[in-house]
């Protein structure tokens, strides 16, 4: 399962690189650099439909609610030590789930993801952030027919 | 005690206004009616009427109704009888001395003079018109005359009425020790019950008669007789002493210096009198505190510090017990009735304010009882300003395989001011909804921001909305 996980984040990185840290949000992600060679460094977060090899499969900031799921995708390198981030999805203003995700060394990419009910259309937005609360990024995008 | 305190307590400008000029007014009436037959009657109505008072305040209730009905029949009565005294109370006086002056003085004649004069002129059957003036001015009712100002002497009034001089005519005016004015016009009476000997001459001096309270003094040039007419009465005068009598009675009585000092004393009496009478009626119609009635007012929150927002009030509107006389309840009305509440000493966070007597503004007359609730809690928040991003809200079906892949909004955030409690609530601005079932490529629009609650400013209130269309991967 670790050797797994390993490869996967190997796999996002290279895609990282070639995308040159851009993001496919809503908006142009706000990412906060690191603050410090002890912080892991998000390179890249994008809203998508699925993965697909290990990165964001049609990327963007309108999902229709009949996709069933929408998820949070978010990369980071690198990694100084083993850490934890959050996924915070806000309907609105409004929290809906807070996940916390695990970081591994050296470099890693992870999500975090919602099942989408007729009740979820509208504005959402996710706010990534570091185990201290710092805020890393902010992504933003709509739910709709 | 409490409700005498309270009283005094409560009487505003407007009350001390309505005194005033209430108890002026009844003073001019006496003024202006003093020495008249309707006044006297009119004493007699009032007293009926504070009969009525205390009948009423002691229970009788069929004594009340009874001089309740007398007293609407004498004012009746009064109008009808004393029509024409009223009238010329009223008609002969010029615009000022109605609302100010007092009657002047007799300036005195030689009765003795005049009485020669006329019965002379009697004799002789020439026709005379002679004016002895009251305290009132003659120049409202009166024309045409010449100034003449000779001495006055039996011989002067013989010459002025001579047949072949050219004033004869006209009637002569006497003030003090000369013939003052001759050829005045007089004008004529219209009562229709006076005896046909009656000519021109005698309806000028009763037409004057009844319009001033001046004594004219006619000889008739037919019947060689004196008559003098006065406060809207002629009569004949049979002999000289007769006359005399009548001309020392016009003038006498005023013309002492003690009779001047009584009428001052009486004047005051009648002032101060006035005003008690007019404090009296006036506590009877708006200190009554005989009826509670229950009104809702909506509070107005007033003085609100500039850099403050009111986030939350516990009350929009207060019942409030007033309480006052029947009759100036039933003529108040919501808007006469305020409640305000000054917000200046406010703080942030939540505020208790009481809301006493100060806060109520009540027509003159009205007094509070009650408030319910008698507090008011008001939370205020400082004003702030920040910097929001603005975030799409984006609407309807877009059409396959088409997908909105990324969004750019110039500009990313807008300045919003309000309540720092409210603003830290809120994280995005968002758009007004727009629809994506006619997008099927990339382009640009121009979006309007919605804001909740409307209390927020935004310092703009447009964005422009940049949008990357991209087909859907299989």
């Amino acid at each position: 399962m670790n050797q797994k996980k390993y490869r996967f984040s190997l796999a996002l990185l290279c895609i990282s690189v070639l995308l040159g840290g851009k993001a496919l949000a809503q908006e142009a992600p706000s990412v906060s650099p690191a603050s410090g060679a002890e912080k892991p460094a998000l390179v890249q977060a994008s809203m998508c439909a699925s993965l697909k090899e290990g990165s964001p499969f049609n990327p963007g900031a309108v999902f229709p609610v009949n996709q069933g799921k929408v998820l949070c995708f978010s990369s980071f390198d690198p990694v100084p030590r083993k850490t934890f981030i959050f996924h915070s999805w806000f309907h609105r203003d409004v929290l809906i789930t807070r996940q916390k995700l695990t970081l591994n060394t050296p470099r890693w990419s992870t999500y975090s993801t919602i099942q989408l009910r007729e009740s979820d259309k509208g504005p959402w937005r996710v706010e990534i952030t570091d185990q201290d609360a710092q805020l890393l990024g902010v992504l933003r995008f709509s739910i709709t027919d | 005690m409490d409700l005498l305190l309270h009283f005094y307590q409560t009487v505003k400008w407007q009350d001390l206004l309505d005194i005033a000029l209430n108890s002026y007014i009844l003073f001019r009436l006496y003024v202006l009616f003093r020495g008249t037959s309707a006044f006297r009657v009119l004493v007699g109505v009032a007293v009926f009427w504070m009969f009525n008072k205390v009948a009423l305040s002691l229970g009788l209730v069929v004594t009340s109704w009874v001089i309740q009905g007398i007293t609407l029949v004498a004012a009746v009565i009064i109008v009808v009888i004393f029509r024409n005294e009223i009238r010329s109370v009223l008609q002969a006086k010029n615009l000022k001395s109605l609302f100010w002056g007092f009657p002047r003085s007799v300036e005195v004649a030689p009765a003795e003079v005049v009485a020669d004069a006329l019965f002379e002129l009697a004799h002789n059957r020439t026709g005379a018109l002679l004016i002895l003036p009251g305290k009132e001015d003659l120049s409202e009712s009166v024309h045409s005359g010449l100034p003449w100002k000779g001495v006055l002497s039996k011989e002067m009034i013989m010459t002025v009425f001579w047949r072949d001089s050219p004033v004869h005519d006209g009637a002569a005016v006497v003030r003090g020790l000369q013939v003052d004015e001759v050829g005045v016009i007089l004008p004529l009476s219209h009562r229709d019950d006076l005896p046909s000997f009656y000519g021109t001459r005698h309806r000028a001096a009763l037409g004057l008669a009844e319009r001033t309270d001046a004594l004219v003094l006619v000889v008739s040039e037919e019947r060689g007789t004196v008559s003098a007419a006065r406060n809207s009465q002629m009569h004949e005068v049979k002999s000289k002493q007769e006359l005399l009598e009548i001309i020392e009675k016009h003038a006498g009585a005023t013309t002492a210096w003690g009779r001047t000092k009584r009428d001052k004393l009486e004047y005051g009496l009648a002032a101060v009198l006035s005003v008690f009478l007019i404090i009296g009626v006036w506590s009877t119609f708006t200190r009554g505190v005989d009826t509670v009635i229950s009104m809702d007012i909506p509070v107005e929150y007033t003085n609100r510090p500039a850099d403050m927002e009111i986030l939350d009030t516990s009350v929009n509107a207060v019942r409030l017990e007033i309480t006052g006389s029947g009759a100036l309840l039933r003529r108040i009305q919501p808007e006469q009735v305020s409640v305000k509440l000054d917000l200046s000493k406010g703080v942030p966070g939540p505020n208790t304010f009481t809301i006493s007597p100060a806060s109520v503004s009540l027509p003159p007359g009205i007094l509070l009882k009650d408030v319910k609730p008698p507090v008011a809690e008001v939370t205020l928040d400082r004003t702030v300003k920040t910097d929001l991003p603005v975030q799409v809200d984006w609407v309807g079906k877009i059409q396959e395989p088409y997908v909105i892949a990324q969004v750019k909004i110039d500009p990313p955030a807008v300045q919003v001011s309000g309540s720092a409690r409210i603003l830290s609530n809120i994280s995005a601005v968002y758009t007004e909804k727009i629809s994506v079932d006619q997008i099927s490529r990339s382009g640009t629009l121009s979006a309007k921001l919605v804001v909740s609650p409307a209390s927020l400013k935004l310092a703009q209130d447009r964005v422009t909305i940049e949008y990357i269309v991209k087909e859907r991967t299989p």
